[in-house]
């Protein structure tokens, strides 16, 4: 019935935006890394290794499990002792929460062999689809200053 | 004392029972992930919105053409901003259509881009002229006509609650329907 009408799967960025419109207080930082996502990508996914050198909310990461695109890891965080995450790690997009933590991430390819990254989340109001609203917009320009030049190292 | 339900005179076959049981377990694991996520389970909202974005895209995109993405990306945004106020979690899906339609809507004339040429009007359903180039007719209509379209002939509503879920007269879109047919095949075999 579908066949020959023209469809629009929203890609990773587009999907955080729209993710994080359902969080109280979430900012979307969003930028573009001049890099392909094929090298961009891999630092993010490198969870126990770049990952924590990118989004520094969450240090010595440690997956406990993976279940398909699932996950369960554990993490230091800034904002207090060592927490269990779980959450989705799969090409483009990573979206981890822990009770007193939210990560998101996503990344789409430009089109011009550069890529768009997105980031989202920061400390959340435990249990709760909301964020405190400290230091939300720094983090995230933070973490996509941290991702530019760890490409750049890469490259 | 009601009278019992008349036989049926083909009993539904057991794959027949399998997908109408799989459909029902569909709609309850749904209404049970728009639960978890209004109580604030952003895993929940992330099964969700793999759940619901390429349901929009597939309202959005026949809609506002090549703003689907835009329009898409809209739409969810509003739902999932108006997630926590929906009473019914089992409406979810009819509550969404309605949102991305609207938006569709919304951004396609935002964009202005496309102009409807002479064609204002709806093939009818089953034209196989449909068929043949979905995007060229598309394209000849104004977004609020391929809306209804699209909420007609993807999501099997009829003409009046399609223009009654877009906020449009039900009049004006069921006069120019009667008028559709001939103008679509006239502007066809020209």
């Amino acid at each position: 019935m579908t066949a020959g009408w023209p469809t629009a799967d929203p890609d990773p960025v587009r999907r955080l935006h729209a993710l994080a419109a359902g969080v109280r207080n979430a900012h979307v930082t969003e930028g573009v890394v001049d890099a392909p996502v094929d090298v961009v990508w891999p630092l993010i996914a490198d969870l126990e290794g770049e990952f924590g050198r990118i989004v520094t909310d969450m240090a010595r990461v440690r997956v406990i499990s993976r279940d398909g695109d699932r996950l369960e890891a554990s993490a230091h965080s800034r904002f207090g002792p060592r927490a269990r995450f779980s959450g989705v790690l799969r090409p483009g997009w990573c979206w981890l929460q822990s009770r007193f933590l939210l990560i998101g991430v996503a990344a789409a390819d430009h089109g011009d062999g550069r890529t768009t990254v997105a980031f989202t989340g920061g400390l959340r109001v435990p249990g709760r689809a909301a964020l405190v609203p400290l230091g939300v917009r720094a983090e995230g320009r933070r973490n996509l200053a941290r991702l530019a030049a760890r490409t750049a190292a890469r490259s | 004392m009601a009278e019992p339900d008349p036989p049926a005179d083909h009993p539904p076959a057991d794959d027949e029972y399998a997908a109408g049981e799989s459909a029902a377990a569909d709609r309850r694991a749904t209404a049970r992930l728009v639960r978890a996520a209004q109580r604030g389970d952003t895993l929940a909202m992330n099964d969700l919105l793999d759940e619901l974005a390429p349901f929009v895209g597939r309202i959005c995109a026949p809609i506002a053409l090549d703003d689907g993405p835009d329009a898409a990306q809209e739409a969810l945004m509003i739902v999932f901003r108006g997630l926590r106020g929906l009473k019914e979690p089992a409406a979810v899906y009819g509550w969404v259509r309605t949102v991305a339609a609207r938006e569709a809507v919304r951004v396609a004339k935002r964009a202005a881009r496309a102009v409807p040429a002479e064609l204002a009007e709806l093939p009818a359903p089953g034209d196989p002229q449909l068929g043949a180039d979905i995007r060229d007719v598309l394209t000849r209509l104004s977004p609020e006509h391929r809306a209804v379209l699209v909420l007609r002939d993807l999501e099997g509503l009829d003409e009046r609650t399609a223009a009654e879920r877009l906020g449009l007269r039900v009049g004006t879109v069921k006069s120019r329907l009667h008028r559709a047919r001939d103008t679509f095949r006239k502007a066809w075999s020209a």
